[in-house]
């Protein structure tokens, strides 16, 4: 029971930082959505075990866990791919941004040597 | 024909002014990207008579070339680039032998070579082997054969310079300019040059580990295209 009482709490918290972060515009209320469902459904899941594996038998998985950590495994790596494919967008777009600068401010020589 | 020599340079205050004097002879101008060092690189390439820019972040030397070479084109006109390096390794003088195949429109890229006869000065034997695995990964990969895949020095003329867009911003893109000399059929010679190895440029080089990272953005080039 301590376990359950631990995470209600903590995903009361992770709930009110994303409702706090909506409030001052940091995320979209997209994810207050989202996060909101998917913290309810981590609470339900552990206060009531045995309905994880009621779910893991509907879809063909032994144990209610197992179909737990199935899914936090294709979420999280999602995520991370996604997170992979922005930084290098941002890092081109970056060079593209040092560059302009670059050339825009470029210091051309005192004394033109030939030209 | 306008010919300007571009040099990527990362924190070689000490050696750039030496580099651009001794190409100076040999161009009509001198380029110097400073890529984002902590030192007075810009400032004393500006005082040695080089156009500086300077990338106010670090973002590699692919990266520098490029912004050199996309200056070089759209701001001065240039008709010939020849990439050179910041810290004396090569020889200003030779630079007209490099450029000699593009004016006689023979080449529309020249290729700099330590193993083309000449033998490069104090070179180790753990640099010596890992350019030659370079070069076996290299030529595998790309299916064009030269004697040196990862040599900086080179002349390319303003179109194959037009067509050569440096896309990987770290040390892979003397594969991805084998690469597109290759897919966009360009005519390339390669010519010997002298390298010289001294301590102090040894210390600052490319590093065996470093070798990894670059085999590792050329494959996913490669296989992915990005």
């Amino acid at each position: 029971m301590v376990f359950q009482i631990l995470l209600t709490l903590f995903a009361l918290f992770a709930i009110m930082k994303t409702i706090g972060q909506y409030r001052r515009a940091q995320v979209s209320k997209y994810w207050v959505v989202v996060f909101t469902l998917l913290w309810a459904a981590v609470v339900i899941i552990t206060a009531i075990p045995h309905l994880a594996d009621i779910l893991a038998g509907y879809v063909g998985i032994g144990r209610g866990a197992d179909l737990i950590l199935y899914c936090a495994v294709v979420v999280l790596t999602y995520a991370v791919y996604r997170s992979i494919v922005r930084d290098q967008k941002l890092s081109a777009e970056m060079t593209s941004l040092v560059r302009a600068v670059a050339i825009n401010q470029a210091q051309v020589p005192e004394v033109e040597p030939k030209i | 024909m306008k010919i300007i020599a571009v040099i990527a340079a990362y924190n070689e205050e000490s050696r750039i002014a030496g580099s651009i004097l001794d190409a100076m002879p040999y161009v009509d101008a001198v380029v110097v990207v400073d890529d984002g060092g902590k030192d007075k690189t810009a400032e004393v390439a500006h005082s040695a008579g080089a156009h500086v820019l300077r990338h106010i972040v670090n973002r590699g030397q692919g990266a520098a070339l490029e912004t050199g070479t996309t200056y070089a084109l759209q701001n001065l006109g240039a008709d010939i680039i020849v990439h050179f390096d910041a810290d004396g390794q090569m020889k200003g003088s030779e630079i007209p032998m490099m450029v000699e195949p593009i004016l006689s429109g023979q080449a529309d890229v020249v290729l700099g070579s330590r193993f083309l006869g000449k033998e490069a000065e104090n070179m180790p034997l753990v640099r010596k082997i890992m350019i030659k695995l370079g070069l076996l990964f290299t030529i595998t990969l790309s299916g064009i054969k030269v004697t040196d895949t990862h040599n900086g020095f080179r002349a390319l003329s303003r179109k194959a310079a037009e067509q050569i867009r440096i896309t990987l911003d770290r040390m892979a893109h003397a594969s991805e300019i084998l690469d597109l000399i290759k897919a966009k059929r360009l005519r390339y010679v390669e010519r010997p040059v002298t390298i010289f190895y001294s301590a102090e440029t040894l210390a600052k080089g490319q590093s065996t580990l470093k070798a990894v990272a670059t085999a590792k953005d050329i494959l996913k080039k490669k296989m992915f295209g990005e």
